[in-house]
């Protein structure tokens, strides 16, 4: 799909968020909350949470709006790894906590559900899921094992009893197949 | 390095995927920095994941986007920063002023104080030159009088010695104003003369002082018309026997016979 980041030039847009204006604020959030919120949710599986850690991920933006360096990265990749490292980092600390790490079976069913990409996703992005039904599902697996859950390349060939190498490999085949579909 | 087998290491997609160590980091946004086919190909896995995580886009609830509203802190920072700046001014103006004046009476005083300084040293200099002069004009004086006190007492010795016979010479029609005295101790048989006032000669000439003994002239040394600088001339002749004392004007060193021509005074010794 093409973003609509190329309606407002990302110098300007930058240029009045550390202005702290508020119109570009409104603007940053409409554009990218959705991606944001649909990451987290995809990473903590929930509802609640995922709100109250999208709200903390735009404060953490915002706050650190001037350590945002352009020639280093995009800006919405760098919203986007606050975003994943903020949801990781929490459900991390969660799985750490016993009480958290009982759950009934409604919400189970509900975690099963997400985990089955059951979303409701937003009607534009159909296509664009159908372009994504053809990557190879051992591929998107392995994405959303490093990408959304966070697993370093050890965990994941461990969790899919892969060896490492062969992991790293797809890993790479696994992003270059994903350029060529947004190509 | 090779670029394109870098690219090809798989370390980049690991990078855009945030599963690299710190280390590995660095080295690829040091590497990405310098080789922008690097940069170029983080940029595309970046664009990738991005429109991967956009496919897993899901509208928040609207609570969110008021919450934060409410919480951030918006604003024309242009205009916050203005208004401090101008309020600062007339709160800081006085401390400013203050500190200002401070440092100028400071300097002024210093400078004031060193002119100060310069005319003392300038008035010193000065007092400490006179004083140098007076000290040196004291020196001489003092050394005059020194001489003169040692010429003096030389004198009172030699008028104290028994035997000591005073003769007046006056000058006659030659040398009107000559006057001086012929001091003869007839016991040491030394001569001195005290010269009051005689007409000063040449260079080249000289007065002589003759002893006449049996009505002949006998030499009894040379001196100069001193006129009173010198209190006494002793004169380096002795005179045993005198009938009479007289002075003449010779030629410089003195002649064994007086120019009878050049008479000035002529004295009787038992006047």
């Amino acid at each position: 799909m093409k973003r609509q980041s190329s309606l407002v030039s990302e110098s300007v847009l930058i240029e009045k968020l550390t202005q702290r204006d508020q119109q570009a604020f409104q603007w940053l959030y409409d554009q990218y909350s959705p991606a944001l919120y649909g990451v987290v949710l995809r990473i903590v599986r929930d509802d609640e949470q995922a709100a109250d850690l999208l709200q903390d991920i735009f404060v953490k933006i915002w706050k650190n709006l001037d350590a945002y360096d352009a020639s280093k990265g995009r800006l919405f990749t760098w919203m986007l790894n606050i975003a994943r490292n903020s949801a990781i980092d929490s459900l991390r600390a969660r799985k750490t906590q016993p009480s958290a790490a009982i759950r009934t079976d409604e919400e189970n069913v509900h975690i099963v559900d997400r985990q089955y990409n059951t979303e409701q996703p937003n009607p534009e992005f159909i296509g664009i899921q159908e372009v994504v039904s053809q990557l190879r599902p051992e591929r998107k697996q392995l994405i959303d094992l490093v990408y959304f859950s966070g697993y370093t390349h050890e965990e994941a060939a461990e969790k899919l009893n892969l060896p490492l190498g062969t992991v790293k490999t797809r890993i790479r085949a696994a992003l270059q197949e994903l350029k060529q579909l947004f190509k | 390095m090779n670029i394109t087998e870098y690219i090809a290491s798989g370390i980049l997609e690991s990078y855009v995927m945030g599963a690299v160590s710190d280390q590995e980091r660095r080295e690829v946004e040091c590497l990405s920095s310098i080789y922008p086919e690097i940069r170029q190909e983080i940029d595309q896995l970046a664009e990738a994941l991005e429109n991967y995580a956009l496919l897993h886009s899901v509208e928040p609830p609207a609570s969110v986007k008021d919450k934060l509203l409410k919480e951030l802190e918006f604003g024309q920072p242009k205009e916050i920063e203005r208004e401090p700046i101008i309020r600062e001014l007339p709160t800081n103006g006085p401390t400013y002023r203050v500190t200002w004046i401070v440092a100028a009476s400071m300097g002024l005083l210093l400078l004031l104080f060193s002119f100060y300084l310069l005319s003392e040293l300038r008035t010193n200099q000065k007092t400490l030159a006179a004083t140098r002069t007076a000290n040196d004009a004291l020196q001489l004086e003092m050394r005059q009088i020194r001489d003169n006190q040692s010429r003096t007492e030389q004198t009172l010795a030699l008028l104290r010695q028994p035997g000591l016979r005073t003769i007046e010479l006056r000058g006659n029609e030659k040398a009107p104003q000559g006057d001086m005295i012929v001091f003869w101790n007839t016991q040491t048989h030394q001569v001195a003369v005290d010269v009051r006032s005689l007409p000063s000669l040449p260079a080249d000439k000289q007065y002589q002082l003759w002893s006449m003994v049996d009505g002949k002239p006998v030499d009894a040394g040379v001196f100069d018309a001193t006129n009173g600088t010198e209190l006494i001339q002793r004169l380096n002749r002795t005179v045993t026997r005198a009938e009479a004392f007289a002075v003449t004007v010779e030629k410089r060193g003195g002649s064994p016979i007086p120019t009878t021509s050049t008479l000035l005074a002529l004295s009787p010794v038992n006047a």
